[in-house]
């Protein structure tokens, strides 16, 4: 057996359920207190990689390891894992009280305890006087602040969050992160945190794993995956507005991100302008070519010269295998 | 809450349905149950006072009757509910062939109650019924299931039972599946038994399922009818007797439809209480459905 | 064409008893209705020679068994057209059936053919016209003297019977020469056969709360000299000590295991299966058993007597009396051509036809004076022994509720619930409640309306 370094580790982990491949080899390694964002368009296998973690759907090959320890065969309730789901999952039936109380009373904590326990999450995350409602009294944030009251009085250790802000809006999205970061990240357990917008794993993850179609494209920190994707589907999923990719010679993409382009009276391509977006201090600009439809984003007081060329700095070439969308060298 | 005009004209033709189908027909018993009407007036509703509600309260076969058929109510339903949970329970795991299974459970319910009832005759006749071969081929006697009254109240109740039960199982499977599963896997993932999840999350969600069920079944087994006629015929000596065949017996045989007027009434006056009663205690039960998501 | 009646339909039966009645009626007569009456219905009347519709509801076997003769009616009637409505086997249901269509006020049928048990109800409840008018008196005076009874009530000729059957006690010729005298030889041939191991049961009837315990009571009240009903006096004599001691025999039966305990709930069919499979002595049914047990490869076939049911040592026996006839429904909006084929049908051509080919018993004096049929319908001796002095079910509106609480407490007692002289105290009291209700009516104590 392979000495493992501690934290969450997947080996190969793969589901396959009436002959399709939900997940396919996935590995990752997530160490204590890292926060590994599971990045992916849609129906990539995301919630598939929680499942399997928690022990909710079994693998059909592959292992997940704990701080070295095997738990793949593990009940999902002997894996002390913390998950909170999108909808949040919480007892209907159940006050607010209820719901922080129930997990606690299935697993025999004392009564003083429980309640000490829960007094104190209620303090840390304030929502001491929504104590008695009912799930259907409180706001979409509201809810979210209790699913995740109820997964830290869990003592996991691994965190799972599958998508946790998606019923919220997005300030209220932008005003959260911090607070979860704060609250999950940083301590002992290695978290995964999934979600589909990639503002937010950045901005959440310590590192982002970006999947597609079951298979693992790439992992590493937001800025190695902005600046060196491994291939084509990563580079066009992560930045916004999305990179251009402009046919070249041998069956070739450059790909050059909107940011990056120079507007200006030379340089190799001409272009001519279609739509301007004003973004508050920047601006979209939507440019044709001679090598077709291009986005520019630039300064909202750059001025438009009458024959617009376009530049740019050579590190900023992505080159790809037009067929594959594999990285080349440039 | 103040109807307005055009409200209340959208309403009108279900207050009219309501009273036409439910209204007068009860207020034409409680009319009919201050009558003589029978072979003695000539089928001619004749005047009588309270005879017929002096004569109710002085029939000791009516209120034997009751207590018959609100025992009979009572222990159908319970089996029924305890019998439908599990089938539902059943159901409602992941097996191959579920839809087949679900549509074979269904089958008691398919068939008409005479027909069912017909099939346990035969079955329980003494001594030429199966079961009795069965006993026979065992070197015991035959036994009279149907002359004994004990025997004969099991074997009702057992019919109702297995006819009715798939109708509880189906609901209460309906209820399972609106049960989100993230609720009972986030359970699970604290380390909950199963029987934990049964007692602490399934059931108290299926609460309005169940009720609705009780109440239904409990107004339709205080009602039984066509089984107790078929199966027993409410012998041996009346021990089965239930309040709507005594009803039909007074309207049908005896042609005495003022009395038959006032026990059909005082049967429904029975079940009306009984079923506020359970509706007043199941709504203190009932409970908010959200799970959460958007507010 | 023969004249025709103004409309008897003008004069409706009376008041509908309201929505519990019509509910109940509405499904049984859609299903009459189902049974193809409808099309009859919108038939066209008045153009030139449309044979008149005449419409008779019978239970399944006797509908059956006057199929041919209803041909040959219509053949030599060509102004009417007689058609026989198939209802159901058992008499509760097709009473059930007949009861419902008459309540909901025209009946679509004319003639109905009525169980003796059934008629003072159906007279008082006026939904019959009386037959006075085309039968006089001395039509009753040529049939059997048992056939006679239960036609009249009042003044009045309500029915014509079709048939005269009453309750038999059948024998099995391999066992014993000659069949018991009272009932005290039927118990001890019983026992003794028994005890023999000849057969596991001596005496099988019918005990089921339904009305075929009724006609068992009737029988043994009768064979015990106690009487269930006094047309007289207009009440029951059920806590007699000769009524007890009718029960308490009947009770003894199925203590000493001279009947099985199963005959508590025993229909006619139950116990004429386990007499017919040769594990009894003794039967009490119909004549109608006796075909079914020649007819049937069974190991009695040809082993079976049949004579007159026994009564206790010095006292007269009586077979109850099970008839059917025909009535005319009030309303009816053709009696002329109804009763033409009510004189058809329970005439003696038809009678004949039917004791020939089904074993049922004639009510014609005549037809029992018939070498012929004396040579090919054996039963024809017995069944006309059994008409000197059968016994009526109590001929009272009331009826109804007495069998059926008098049934209740006798299978009770039989089912072990309560002793003999408590169940029939029981039954006493309870009758005469059910006869004070209905004190001071004519239709209580057997007169027509
Ligand atoms: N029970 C199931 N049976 C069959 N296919 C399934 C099942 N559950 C998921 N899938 C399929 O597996 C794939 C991955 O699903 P998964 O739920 O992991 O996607 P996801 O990345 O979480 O998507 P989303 O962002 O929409 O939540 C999808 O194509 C889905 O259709
Ligand atoms: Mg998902």
């Amino acid at each position: 057996m392979t000495i493992t370094a501690p934290g969450l580790e997947l080996r190969q982990l793969s589901r396959e359920l009436e002959g399709r491949r939900l997940l396919d080899g996935l590995d990752l390694q997530v160490a204590p207190g890292e926060c590994v964002a599971l990045l992916g368009p849609s129906g990539c296998g995301k919630s598939t990689t929680l499942r399997l973690v928690a022990g909710l759907d079994p693998a059909s090959e592959g292992n997940v390891l704990l701080d070295g320890e095997d738990l793949t065969l593990r009940e999902p309730g002997e894996r002390q894992v913390a998950m909170v789901f999108q909808s949040y999952a919480l007892y209907p039936h159940l006050s607010v009280q209820g719901n922080l109380e129930l997990g606690l009373k299935v697993r025999g904590v004392p009564a003083a305890e429980r309640r000490q326990r829960i007094d104190a999450i209620l303090d840390l995350l304030q929502l001491g006087s929504l104590r008695h409602r009912r799930p259907a009294q409180l706001s979409g944030g509201q809810r979210q602040r209790v699913a995740l009251a109820r997964a830290l009085l869990r003592q996991p250790r691994i965190v799972l969050l599958d998508e946790p802000m998606s019923n919220l809006d997005a300030q209220l999205r932008e005003e959260l992160r911090p607070e979860l970061r704060r609250l999950l990240c940083g301590g002992e357990q290695p978290v995964i945190y999934v979600t589909h917008d990639q503002q937010e794993a950045t901005g959440m993850a310590d590192r982002i794993a970006l999947l597609e179609g079951g298979r693992l494209q790439q992992v590493g920190t937001p800025r190695e995956l902005y600046e060196n994707p491994a291939n084509r589907f990563v580079a066009s999923f992560l930045g916004r507005p999305a990179i251009n990719l402009l046919p070249m010679a041998h069956r070739r993409q450059l790909g050059l991100r909107p940011e990056h382009l120079i507007l200006g009276e030379e340089g190799p391509l001409a272009a001519r302008l279609l739509r301007r977006e004003w973004w508050g201090h920047q601006q979209l600009l939507w440019l044709e070519s001679d090598q077709g439809p291009l986005r520019l984003l630039t300064s909202a007081a750059a001025a438009m010269p009458p024959q617009p060329r376009l530049s740019w700095q050579r590190r900023h070439e992505l080159w790809f295998d037009a067929d594959s969308g594999a990285r080349l060298a440039p | 809450m103040k109807l307005s005009g055009a409200k209340a004209l959208l309403m009108l033709p279900a207050l009219l349905l309501l009273v036409a189908v439910f209204l007068y027909p009860l207020l034409r018993y409680g009319w009919l149950s201050g009558h003589a009407s029978s072979v003695l007036t000539g089928l001619r509703p004749v005047p009588n006072g309270g005879a017929n509600w002096q004569r109710l309260i002085e029939d000791v076969r009516f209120w034997k009757d009751a207590g018959q058929t609100l025992r009979f109510a009572f222990c159908s339903v319970a089996l029924e509910l305890a019998g439908g949970l599990g089938v539902a329970l059943l159901l409602h795991q992941p097996l191959r062939g579920r839809g087949t299974l679900r549509a074979l459970t269904l089958l008691p319910w398919a068939l008409p109650t005479t027909v069912m009832a017909l099939g346990w005759r035969w079955i329980l006749n003494d001594p030429h019924g199966p079961l009795n071969a069965a006993l026979r081929s065992l070197g015991a006697p035959s036994y009279g299931f149907l002359t004994t009254p004990a025997t004969t109240w099991f074997f009702a109740v057992l019919a109702d039972v297995w006819k009715t039960m798939p109708f509880v199982a189906l609901l209460l499977l309906a209820g399972l599946q609106s049960i989100p599963a993230d609720l009972e896997e986030t359970l699970r993932l604290e380390g909950a038994s199963r029987i934990q999840i049964l007692r602490r999350l399934t059931l108290p969600l299926l609460v309005p399922y169940l009720s609705l069920a009780l109440l239904f079944r409990l107004a339709q087994a205080l009602g039984v009818f066509d089984l107790i006629q078929v199966l027993t015929g409410g012998g041996p000596g009346g021990s089965t007797e239930s309040l709507s065949l005594y009803a039909y017996l007074n309207a049908m045989r005896f042609l005495d439809f003022g009395y038959a007027a006032t026990v059909m009434l005082a049967t429904f006056l029975l079940l009306a209480v009984l079923l506020g009663v359970g509706w007043l205690l199941l709504r203190r039960a009932r409970i908010a459905r959200t799970t959460g998501g958007p507010a | 064409m023969p004249l025709r009646r103004l409309r008897a339909g003008l004069r409706r039966p009376p008041g509908i008893p309201g929505p519990l009645a019509v509910g109940l009626s509405a499904l049984l007569a859609a299903m009459l209705l189902a049974l193809g009456v409808a099309p009859g219905l919108g038939r066209l009347q008045g153009a030139a020679p449309q044979p008149v519709p005449i419409r008779a509801l019978m239970p399944a076997p006797l509908a059956d068994a006057v199929a041919g003769p209803v041909a040959r009616f219509n053949a030599k009637n060509p102004g009417v057209r007689l058609e026989v409505i198939r209802g159901p086997l058992d008499t509760e249901a097709i009473s059930d059936l007949a009861i419902s269509s008459l309540l909901l006020g025209e009946a679509p049928f004319d003639l109905l053919l009525v169980d003796v048990s059934w008629l003072a109800k159906y007279v008082a409840a006026g939904w019959f016209t009386p037959l006075d008018g085309w039968f006089g008196p001395e039509v009753l005076a040529a049939m059997e003297p048992g056939a006679r009874l239960g036609n009249s009530i009042g003044d009045h000729l309500w029915r014509m019977p079709l048939t005269g059957d009453t309750g038999l006690l059948y024998w099995r010729t391999d066992l014993m020469d000659r069949p018991p005298r009272d009932t005290d030889e039927l118990v001890a041939i019983s026992r003794d056969l028994q005890r023999r191991g000849k057969v596991p049961w001596g005496y099988l009837w019918q005990g089921r709360q339904y009305e075929g315990l009724s006609c068992v009571m009737v029988e043994v009240l009768q064979a015990f000299g106690a009487r269930w009903w006094d047309g007289a006096s207009g009440a029951t004599a059920l806590d007699s000590p000769e009524a007890v001691a009718a029960a308490s025999w009947l009770d003894g039966l199925l203590r000493h295991g001279v009947s099985p305990a199963s005959v508590a709930g025993f229909t006619e069919n139950d116990a004429l299966q386990m007499f017919a499979a040769g594990e009894a002595a003794f039967l009490r049914n119909w004549p109608y058993a006796w075909r079914e047990i020649e007819k049937a490869d069974g190991p009695i076939r040809g082993k079976v007597g049949v004579t007159t049911v026994v009564a206790a040592p010095g006292r007269q026996a009586g077979g109850t009396l099970g008839t059917w006839g025909l009535s005319l429904i009030r309303g009816s909006p053709h009696p002329e051509e109804a009763v033409t084929a009510i004189r058809w049908l329970t005439g003696e051509t038809v009678q004949r036809q039917l004791a020939l080919e089904q074993g049922y018993a004639p009510t014609w004096s005549r037809l029992y004076d018939d070498p012929e049929l004396q040579r090919q319908a054996p039963l024809l001796v017995v069944q006309r022994a059994a008409l000197q002095h059968p016994e009526p079910r109590p001929l009272t509106a009331a009826y109804a509720q007495l069998s059926d609480l008098l049934t209740r407490q006798v299978n009770g007692m039989l089912t072990g619930q309560e002793a003999p002289a408590a169940a029939m105290a029981s039954a006493q009291r309870q009758s005469l409640q059910v006869l004070r209700s209905m004190v001071g009516t004519p239709a209580a104590a057997g007169t027509g309306p």
